[in-house]
């Protein structure tokens, strides 16, 4: 052991006391080499990530420079020429080093899009102003904010505040003349706060606020068999279905800041993501604004996806307007989804007529064993417990 | 120069790595000597890196930790050596600089990482062709793209494994900005799917698989498919720029239009168990893009569909008959190993004076370790039999999911059901091997610290990946996770995303545990 030495380990940091006896003093030293190591272990880490990523800049800058040099005009990847940078030298197609990347190179290129990456969060923990003058890498580092996501976003809060207010202005959340949600409020906000967004039901196309879809769904259409009579309870009282959830025609105003403690601890799930609920218009038409296929929806597959021929996209495309002319239908519109409160809906093609079609029940329908636990030899001793008195179940109930 | 003695004389060329573009060629000007000086040198070189990879990785660590001083003096020390590429020494930091000046030799491999030291440069460099050796050896255990070796603890014909395209992570034109991180809105009362959803968006399988068209939406006709709604979620967390939450209206209007068992059992009862959330995706997304048969668990049932592939493993249960001494076998597939938690920290808690702490190893150890008695009906005494079970894993999963049931119900006329608190201590790296046929029988055969164990150890050691969490009471609780995306974590709460410490992830109450092979990522 490198105990021998002295009293302590490498890193020097926890050191027995100088009459110890020597079994102190070794378990001190072991201490301090296990230290040593965790920490040399962490550096290296750093290092390899920072020194590979200067590295590659210089690489980058250095292969810019060979490629301007042949005025743009040469498609060839690797121009024959013979360039020099302070940290680089390009040769042959070739790039080799000059010095230590550490010292001969400050900022660092994204390898993708060759602009400099934003070395500090915007906001938050350790955050610096970013230079105005300099276009950035859209990677930035991720924000370290108390109520902030690390995007530095945040939402309008569900309860009383500003996401009432415009709802105060509604005169009756069912008419679907009434101001689409958010649109108003949307204005006035910092462009880091947003709001819920709504998605289009595939079966009766209304466009329901996120918070409340699930519960909507349920009762849109989940209404088979024995769901049917909960399903439709649900349906007169517009998605309750926890028993905790308000009426609709309960005046917007006064559902929201109140808690429901009764109902809720009556509740078999208390937490009813309709804490949240912002009480959204379950208008019948989708606002005609929002009614546009995506833009990027067809080339975002080209992007991704090597496979995706164009023959891919144009079958797609057919789809999207074959669907289109069916219904009304909505692709996300992620892009704006901060303004617009509306987003999503299936690119499906006619899933309505197809989802209730016989032969996808007959297909699915077919009686299934529940799936027994894997675990083999457990089986019997769970089965032995369980006609004791308990047993256990992989099923928590809640939310 | 003298060779060091695993080095077998090959006449083979070594290559360095072919130059990429945005990237220098060596590591520094020392090494690019090096390699320039002629075919010789570039071989030994490149030999002896990895032969010393071997004797780090795969052999001892009292070997590379052990070195010898310039007065003969033998040292064991637990901080770094460092081994000479070229020449058999290991020096502690001190001897180093002398070797160096005496001996001309710049070049020294880092024991504890692999990671070459270049004197010249006084630093540690990151030279292409040796990290790629390393990394290699690292993961895989072997420096060639051959198939791994030990397979048959894993799934020989692996696509996954076989398919580049799934395992390199599709390096797409898609914007620096989409990183695949964002929240998923609540759509009331769903955190239970929301969790499920964020761990498979965090699956470099899942992820791999979607991302280069394995199921696309535009090819598929199925309506309110649920794989297509996958699909249609991995584009929009990993080719959109935005970084809202999203809306999973898709994956909710599938679950709903579904008519599957396990969908009774989160809508009628209303639980909304995650595990069960993970059960019905998974055999839904098999039942999309598998051989169609449903995936019964109590069988050993194969399919190369990606769930399958991801999650699937086999289970053998031997069972040998107290009476007569015969012994059947049986294998099952498993989608998830479940661990129950009651009886074990009951157990303990009588025991031990850390009353209720429990190590995710001790819970897998009860289970695949240990045996049980049963009764069971024997063959050959044609009657029923006191007899032990002993089940151990067959086939390790790529991607392993582990359930901690912290849920149990006492049956009677009120089904209350409880929760089980009990912390349950999980690693960030997990070995597998000591619950798989392979460890069973190296222990049961005595310690042999051989080459092939510290191989077959590697291979089977898995990194933390997620974690589903439940928190609060039983029917109020709400679900979160953690998902690592590289090095950091991120804790997803619905739509909110958040940077998280690896100590809010080891201290947080399990409830499912996803780990990724190391030879995957
Ligand atoms: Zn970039
Ligand atoms: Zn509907
Ligand atoms: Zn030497
Ligand atoms: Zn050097
Ligand atoms: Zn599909
Ligand atoms: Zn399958
Ligand atoms: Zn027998």
């Amino acid at each position: 052991m490198s105990a021998e030495a002295g009293d302590t380990g490498k890193a020097g940091v926890i050191v027995a006391q100088e009459d110890a006896p020597p079994m102190n003093k070794l378990s001190h030293a072991v201490l301090d080499d296990l230290l040593y190591n965790v920490v040399h272990d962490l550096l290296l880490k750093v290092h390899r990530d920072e020194k590979i990523a200067r590295a590659n800049t210089a690489a980058i800058k250095v292969e810019k420079l060979a490629k301007s040099t042949t005025d743009g005009t040469s498609t060839d990847p690797k121009p024959d020429v013979e360039i020099e940078t302070d940290a680089a030298i390009y040769k042959d197609g070739k790039v080799m080093l000059k010095g230590n990347p550490l010292k001969s190179t400050k900022e660092i290129l994204c390898p993708k899009c060759h602009l400099p990456r934003l070395l500090y969060p915007t906001d938050g923990k350790g955050a610096k102003k970013p230079d105005p003058g300099v276009i950035y890498c859209k990677k930035h580092p991720y924000i370290e904010k108390v109520g902030y996501d690390i995007y530095g976003q945040t939402w309008v809060a569900p309860g009383p505040g500003r996401g009432k207010k415009k709802k105060d202005q509604k005169l009756d959340p069912n008419d679907p003349s009434s101001p689409a949600q958010g649109e108003g409020s949307a204005k006035d906000r910092p462009s880091n706060v947003l709001s819920f967004p709504s998605a289009t039901c595939p079966k009766c196309k209304r466009c329901i606020l996120v918070t409340r879809l699930n519960n909507h769904m349920g009762g849109c259409i989940g209404n088979s068999g024995r769901n049917a009579s909960r399903a439709a309870a649900q349906k007169i009282s517009n998605g309750s279905n926890g028993g905790s959830q308000n009426n609709d025609n309960t005046p917007p105003g006064s559902q929201k800041g109140t808690p429901r403690p009764g109902s809720r601890g009556a509740s078999p799930r208390k937490r009813d993501g309709d804490e949240f609920d912002e009480d959204a218009e379950d208008s019948d038409q989708p606002n005609p604004k929002k009614k546009k296929i995506k833009p990027n929806s067809l080339t975002k597959k080209v992007i991704l996806k090597a496979k995706s021929s164009a023959a891919a996209a144009n079958f797609k495309k057919d789809k999207a307007k074959a669907s289109s002319m069916l219904n009304v239908e909505q692709t996300p519109d992620d892009d704006d989804a901060k303004d617009s409160t509306v987003q999503v809906m299936p690119k499906k093609p006619t899933p309505t007529l197809k989802g209730a079609s016989p032969t996808k029940k007959i297909k699915l329908g077919a009686a299934k064993p529940r799936l027994p636990s894997p675990a083999g030899k457990k089986a019997k001793k769970d089965r032995d417990l369980e006609s004791e008195s308990s047993g256990t179940m992989s099923s928590p109930p809640p939310r | 120069m003298s060779a060091r003695p695993a080095t077998p004389a090959s006449p083979k060329n070594y290559k360095v790595r072919a130059t990429q573009p945005g990237q220098p060629m060596y590591g520094c000007e020392h090494l690019q000597r090096l390699f320039n000086q002629d075919q010789a040198t570039t071989n030994t070189s490149i030999q002896h890196y990895r032969a010393i990879l071997r004797s780090i990785f795969d052999t001892n660590p009292l070997v590379p930790q052990t070195s010898k001083a310039a007065d003969g003096a033998v040292v064991t020390s637990l901080t770094p050596t460092y081994l000479c590429l070229q020449c058999p020494s290991t020096l502690t930091e001190d001897d180093r600089t002398k070797h160096g000046s005496k001996k001309s030799h710049r070049f020294y491999v880092d024991s504890r990482s692999g990671a070459l030291y270049c004197q010249m440069c006084d630093d540690i460099v990151w030279d292409p062709t040796f990290e790629e050796l390393r990394l290699k050896k690292i993961g895989t255990g072997t420096f060639s793209n051959r198939k791994r070796k030990h397979e048959e603890l894993f799934e020989t014909s692996d696509p996954v494994r076989n398919n580049p395209t799934y395992i390199t992570s599709n390096t797409t034109i898609a914007s620096c900005k989409s990183s695949g991180l964002r929240g998923i809105y609540n759509a009331g009362a769903t955190c239970y799917q929301n969790v499920v959803l964020q761990s498979f968006l965090h699956n470099p399988i899942l992820r791999n698989y979607y991302l280069s068209d394995g199921h696309s939406s535009s090819t598929c006709n199925v309506p309110y498919c649920l794989s297509c709604a996958m699909d249609d979620m991995f584009q929009d967390f990993y080719a959109l720029e935005t970084t809202n939450g999203y809306t999973a209206a898709n994956i909710l209007s599938g679950f709903w239009f579904s008519d599957r068992r396990a969908f009774d059992n989160l809508v009628a009862t209303k639980e909304q168990d995650a595990h069960e959330f993970f059960q019905f995706l998974a055999e839904e997304l098999h039942e999309r893009n598998g051989d169609g048969k449903k995936p019964e668990i109590g069988s050993e049932h194969s399919c190369n569909c990606i769930i399958h592939q991801t999650f699937y493993g086999k289970l053998q249960s031997t069972t040998t008959c107290q009476n007569c001494s015969g012994v059947t076998h049986q294998v099952q597939s498993f989608l998830d190993l479940n661990l129950p938690l009651e009886n074990l920290s009951h157990k303990k808690g009588k025991k031990t004076l850390s009353r209720g702490q429990l190590t995710l190893q001790e819970c897998l150890e009860e289970e695949y370790v240990k045996s049980d008695k049963c009764e069971y009906r024997c063959h050959n005494c044609s009657s029923m039999q006191q007899a032990r079970r002993q089940t151990t894993i067959k086939r390790l999963p790529n991607v392993l999911s582990i359930q901690l049931k912290r849920f149990e119900y006492k049956q009677g006329r009120n089904e209350r059901a409880a929760k089980i608190d009990t912390p349950v201590q999980f690693p960030l790296e997990l070995n597998m091997l000591p619950y798989t046929n392979r460890g069973r029988a190296i222990s049961s055969n005595g310690h042999d610290g051989g080459k092939e164990n510290y191989e077959l150890a590697r291979s089977c050691t898995y990194d933390l990946l997620s974690v589903v969490v439940h928190v609060g009471e039983i029917d109020t609780g709400h679900y979160v996770s953690y998902c690592r995306d590289g090095d950091q974590w991120f804790a997803f709460n619905d739509h909110r995303v958040e940077l998280a410490q690896k100590s809010d992830v080891l201290n947080s109450k399990a409830y499912l545990l996803f780990y990724v092979v190391r030879s995957l990522s």
